[in-house]
C-alpha cells in the first residue's frame, strides 16, 4: 500500500456537463462537445493538451434506444485531437476514470477525456414511456436471449428480483427504502441541473405506480438527455491544473456470475469490489465525508451502502430510515446532486464522479457538504462493479 | 394459448438444443461428460471442471422460486400485464437457475420459496418459452 499504487499517479483534473434534462434539443454529438469543452476548461487545460480519448459505451453497444451517443471517431475528428491512447468500452469499465487513470499512470497519455452521453430522455418520450430493450434489433442476443423472450424487457425487470430477494432475506420494507429517493430528491432541489427538483414524500413514494415489483416509479432512475465529460491527468502535471482531485484507491473486481439473472446471492452485491478497494487504502468507511453511490435503482444504492461497509449487510433499511444519516448534514450525505433517481440517468457513475469532484473542491454550491475531504464513488454492482475513494488535493 | 409478445432469442450452437427441447416441453441443461456437473445457460464448456464434452440432461423435478418480480409496465404493444417472472432453482441441480413466466396462480400470489412445475408456453417468434406452473 502507498504511493506506488497505480491510481496515485493519476488525478481527476476536470469535469464538465452539457445541459441536462428530460429532453434537450441537441444531438448527442453537440451535447458531447459541450461537456468535453467544459471539462477541459475546468481542468485548466486546452484541447492541445489532450492526448487521450475514451468513452462509454464504445461501438454500437446496447439494445436500448438513446443509450449510446457521442461517437469517439466523430468527437476526435471534430476536435482535431491526436491521441496516443484511446478506449471505447462496452464491458469492463468499472469506473469512468479507471481506464484513463491506467493510461496516464503508465505514460500512454498525459491528459485523457472520457465521456458518456445519453439521449434516453428523448427516446423515452418517442416511445411513449421508458423504452424496452429490443427496439433496435429484432432478436435477443447473448445474455439478453434468456431475458427478453420471457418478458424481462427492461433493466427494471432485471434488477427487481434483487430487491425482492434482499427485502425477503433481511426483512427490509418499502417504507424504509423510500427514504433513499425521498432524501435524494431533497438534494436535487438544491441542484439547478437536476431533472426533478420538486419535493417528494414517503407518501408520494408509497402511492406511486409499480413498474416491476417491488420497484415503483421512484425506485427507477430518470431517463435523461445529457453529457458528462471527465478529464484524467498524470499526477505529475498537477502544478499546471486548476483544481485536481486525488484518486486515493480504486478497484473493479467482479466476483460471481456476471449475469443479471444468474448472480448467486442477490442479497449481496458489490462486496468484492468494495473489499478490494479498501485493501488499497488506510482510510476506513468512517472517514468518508460524502458518498456518490450508483443508483440506477434504489436497491443499487442499498448494495453499495452495505458493500462499502457504511452499514452492515441487511441493515441499510434501518440506516436510511428517516433520512437523517444520508442528508446533507448527516453522517453520510448520499448522492448530493440528487443521484440518477432525481438528477437524471447520466449513467455509469459519470454524474456521481462529477459530483464527487465538485464536493471535494468546495464547488457544489447550495448542496455543498461542509469540509468534504473524502468522497466515495461506486458504479453498478453486479456484472459490472467499481468502487473508489477520491480525496481533496490539499 | 396466444403467443406472448416479446423479442425472440437468437439461436446459437450452444443454445439450439435448449430451444429445440423447449418446443417439446422439456427443460434441458448441459451436463459435463467428465465430471457430471450441470451448467446453465449452456456455454459449451463445463463451469465446474472446464471439460469441453457436454451432453444434454433433462430436468424433470419440481423447482423452487429463488426470486421474482411482477411486471406492471406495458413495455411493448399488446403485452398483457401484470405478469410474474420467476427465477427457479432445482433441488439436486446446483448451478442451474432458469428464468421464466409463472402461471397457475394470480401474479400477486407469486412468492419466494414457492414450488413450481416445469412448463413452457408459446412465446415470441414461434419459440416456446419457460413458463413455470404454480404447484397445487
Ligand atoms: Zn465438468
Amino acid at each position: 500500500m502507498g504511493t506506488d499504487l497505480l491510481e496515485r499517479r493519476a488525478v481527476i483534473s476536470g469535469v464538465g456537463q452539457s445541459a441536462i434534462g428530460r429532453r434537450v434539443e441537441r444531438s448527442g454529438l453537440q451535447l458531447t462537445l459541450d461537456a468535453v469543452l467544459a471539462a477541459v476548461e475546468d481542468a485548466g487545460l486546452t484541447l492541445d493538451d489532450i492526448d487521450g480519448l475514451a468513452m462509454f459505451p464504445g461501438g454500437g453497444a446496447a439494445n436500448l434506444p438513446g443509450y449510446a451517443n457521442g461517437n469517439l471517431y466523430e468527437v476526435q475528428d471534430a476536435l482535431r485531437i491526436t491521441t496516443t491512447w484511446r478506449q471505447g468500452i462496452i464491458e469492463g469499465m468499472a469506473l469512468p476514470f479507471y481506464g484513463p487513470a491506467m493510461a496516464v499512470a503508465t505514460g500512454q497519455a498525459r491528459h485523457v477525456v472520457v465521456w458518456r452521453t445519453v439521449k434516453e430522455g428523448s427516446a423515452a418520450r418517442a416511445a411513449g414511456g421508458r423504452p424496452a430493450y429490443g427496439a433496435g434489433k429484432p432478436v435477443a442476443e447473448g445474455p439478453l436471449a434468456w431475458l427478453l423472450p420471457i418478458g424481462m424487457l427492461s433493466p427494471v425487470c432485471q434488477v427487481a428480483p434483487y430487491a425482492a430477494r434482499y427485502m425477503h432475506e433481511y426483512g427490509v420494507t418499502r417504507e424504509q427504502l423510500a427514504w433513499i429517493p425521498v432524501t435524494q430528491r431533497a438534494h436535487a432541489a438544491l441542484n439547478p441541473d437536476a431533472v426533478y427538483r420538486s419535493a417528494l414524500t414517503v407518501d408520494d413514494y408509497l402511492a406511486a405506480r409499480m413498474i416491476s415489483t417491488p420497484m415503483c416509479l421512484y425506485d427507477c432512475d430518470v431517463p435523461a438527455d445529457g453529457a458528462t465529460a471527465i478529464v484524467v491527468s498524470a499526477a505529475g502535471t498537477a502544478p499546471a491544473l486548476r483544481a485536481p482531485v486525488r484518486i486515493e484507491a480504486m478497484a473493479g473486481v467482479v466476483e460471481g456470475r456476471p449475469s443479471w439473472e444468474q448472480w448467486e446471492d442477490m442479497g449481496r452485491v458489490g462486496h468484492g469490489a468494495a473489499r478490494a478497494m479498501w485493501a488499497r487504502t488506510g482510510l476506513r468507511p468512517g472517514d468518508v465525508d460524502v458518498a456518490q453511490l450508483y443508483d440506477g435503482f434504489t436497491i443499487e444504492a442499498v448494495w453499495w451502502l452495505e458493500a462499502m461497509g457504511f452499514c452492515g449487510t441487511g441493515e441499510a433499511g434501518a440506516f436510511v430510515e428517516g433520512g437523517e444519516r444520508i442528508a446533507l448534514d448527516g453522517e453520510l450525505p448520499l448522492n448530493t446532486w440528487g443521484g440518477q433517481l432525481s438528477g437524471g440517468r447520466l449513467h455509469a457513475a459519470f454524474g456521481h464522479t462529477a459530483e464527487a469532484v465538485r464536493q471535494l473542491r468546495g464547488e457544489a454550491g447550495a448542496r455543498q457538504v461542509r469540509g468534504a475531504e473524502v468522497a466515495a464513488v461506486t458504479n453498478v454492482g453486479g456484472l459490472e462493479a467499481g468502487a473508489a475513494l477520491l480525496t481533496r488535493w490539499n | 394459448m396466444d403467443a406472448t409478445p416479446g423479442i425472440p432469442p437468437a439461436v446459437t450452437e450452444e443454445t439450439g438444443p435448449f430451444w429445440a427441447a423447449a418446443r417439446e416441453g422439456r427443460l434441458v441443461v448441459e451436463q459435463c461428460a467428465s465430471c457430471g456437473a450441470e451448467s446453465f445457460p449452456p456455454r459449451g464448456i463445463c463451469r465446474s471442471c472446464r471439460g469441453r464434452t457436454m451432453v444434454h440432461a433433462e430436468i424433470t423435478g419440481r423447482g423452487t422460486v429463488y426470486s421474482l418480480t411482477v411486471n406492471h409496465q406495458r413495455w411493448l404493444p399488446g403485452l398483457q400485464v401484470p405478469y410474474a417472472i420467476v427465477l427457479v432453482e432445482f433441488p439436486g441441480h446446483p448451478g442451474v437457475r432458469v428464468a421464466g413466466r409463472l402461471r397457475g396462480c394470480p401474479p400477486e400470489e407469486a412468492a419466494i420459496g414457492m414450488t413450481v412445475d416445469i412448463g413452457f408456453e408459446p412465446g415470441p417468434g414461434g419459440f416456446a418459452i419457460p413458463s413455470f406452473v404454480a404447484a397445487p
